[in-house]
């Protein structure tokens, strides 16, 4: 028997298949769960997340932070947001990249802008892992 | 009695007016399903995220959680009001924004400032006359609600309450009810409150404790913001399905309205067709009794 990966966005399921291992990106770095992995519940940043098929296959997936629910039989990760390896257009992700990092140059690091300066550090942030992930 | 051209060209008129608001109604059916759609597309992952908050919230909670914990001193309350971009919705707006304006009356006292965060264009549109000073943050809605629209205005909202810049922080929204009802609702977001056990109904498998890694405060420092965020896309789904709802009730309101008039129109016209008939026929009765 395989192990069930759900993945719950906002935005509604973003991935849910039979698989035979998963990689999160953890706190504290990368783990594996394959079946029968003892229940835990754990926060997850935002990285690259590879899910290895029951043939063998692996697919990547861009995660943005959120946290994962395993049990022996299921994993349900839940995040912001999910992009798929085939779902990433890399050149818009890295020219989103780009235009984020080029306008946090321009905007001074003082009191007002530091909500601004965040949100474009997210951008820039979520972008340049979509660039990475397209490039795996 | 009216000119007979003249009563014509306004059922001309009218009737296409009908075609707009008919029309209107039927886009904003369309928009409304979609909305639903969103919003119960949204609901698994507030759920799920709920439990989980419950879960960590057994154990005994981390009261230095920065989002949770309450403010002594009340000096800066911060209202977030969410209306729709566009109007011709009935009193959806209208309605939100009244409740926006009493609140934001009735707490100035006990605050020193009142800050206003303005999503939707109308709401920017109310209170830029009003309050123009007090607009700390002001952004449309812009097209169909996206999750990250969310996340900036919570974590930008959760990043002033962390670093002491407000007090207490208080959504203003309209919830969806039914297609019929719209409410505008209060609603407060920071000190965050979480869940209380209970709420959620348990599912079968989480018999078991579920083990915590690395701890439950890394988690619950990792699970607030995020439900912050949560909340506000919440709302801002609910104003949307609303504004759609409201639109569709209010176009089937005025499509009527129309159809009411082109009858009243329409009778007015044929009066005055007949009457005019008859003039004609009096005339050349008349005329060829005057012969005779």
């Amino acid at each position: 028997m395989a192990l069930e990966l759900v993945v719950v966005t906002p935005e509604g399921e973003a991935f849910s298949e039979a698989v035979q291992q998963v990689v999160l990106p953890g706190e504290a770095g990368r783990f594996g769960v394959l079946e029968s992995h003892e229940r835990f519940l754990t926060p997850l940043v935002r990285g690259p997340m590879q899910i290895i098929k029951p043939g063998g296959a692996t697919e990547w997936a861009a995660l943005s932070s959120g946290f994962a629910e395993v049990d022996g039989q299921k994993v349900v990760v839940l995040v912001d947001g999910c992009a798929l390896k085939s779902e990433i257009d890399r050149d818009a992700s890295e020219n989103r990249r780009a235009e984020a990092a080029r306008q946090l140059a321009l905007l001074a690091d003082t009191p007002e802008n530091a909500g601004e300066r965040l949100r474009l550090a997210e951008v820039a942030a979520r972008a340049e892992l979509e660039v990475e992930v397209a490039g795996l | 009695m009216a000119n007979l051209r003249d009563i014509k060209r306004r059922i001309t008129t009218v009737k296409s007016t009908q075609k707009i608001t008919s029309a209107m109604k039927m886009v904003a059916a369309a928009k409304l399903r979609r909305a639903q759609d969103a919003i119960g597309t949204a609901r698994p992952y507030a759920t799920r995220m709920r439990a989980t908050l419950e879960e960590v919230s057994k154990t005994p909670l981390d009261e230095t959680h920065p989002l949770l914990a309450v403010h002594p001193e009340q000096r800066h309350l911060e209202l977030v009001v969410i209306t729709s971009d566009r109007g011709l919705a009935g009193a959806f707006n209208s309605n939100v924004l009244k409740a926006a304006d009493r609140l934001l009356k009735s707490r100035e006292k006990e605050f020193g400032e009142v800050g206003l965060t303005l999503l939707g264009k109308k709401a920017g549109d109310f209170f830029r006359r009003r309050r123009p000073h007090q607009i700390r943050y002001e952004s449309p809605i812009g097209g169909d609600v996206r999750y990250e629209k969310a996340a900036d205005v919570g974590r930008e909202l959760a990043r002033r309450y962390a670093a002491g810049e407000v007090d207490e922080v208080v959504l203003v929204y309209s919830q969806f009810v039914s297609t019929l009802t719209q409410a505008p609702v209060v609603r407060p977001l920071l000190p965050f409150t979480p869940p209380k056990a209970g709420l959620v109904a348990v599912s079968e498998d989480s018999a078991l404790p579920f083990e915590i890694e690395p701890d439950p405060a890394a988690l619950l420092a990792a699970l607030v913001p995020k439900a912050v965020e949560v909340e506000v896309f919440r709302a801002l789904l609910e104003n949307q399905a609303g504004e759609h709802a409201a639109r569709m009730t209010a176009m089937e309101a005025a499509t009527k309205n129309t159809q009411d008039l082109i009858e009243k129109l329409t009778l007015q016209y044929n009066r005055a067709r007949q009457a005019a008939i008859t003039r004609e026929l009096v005339e050349i009765v008349t005329g060829a009794q005057a012969l005779e």
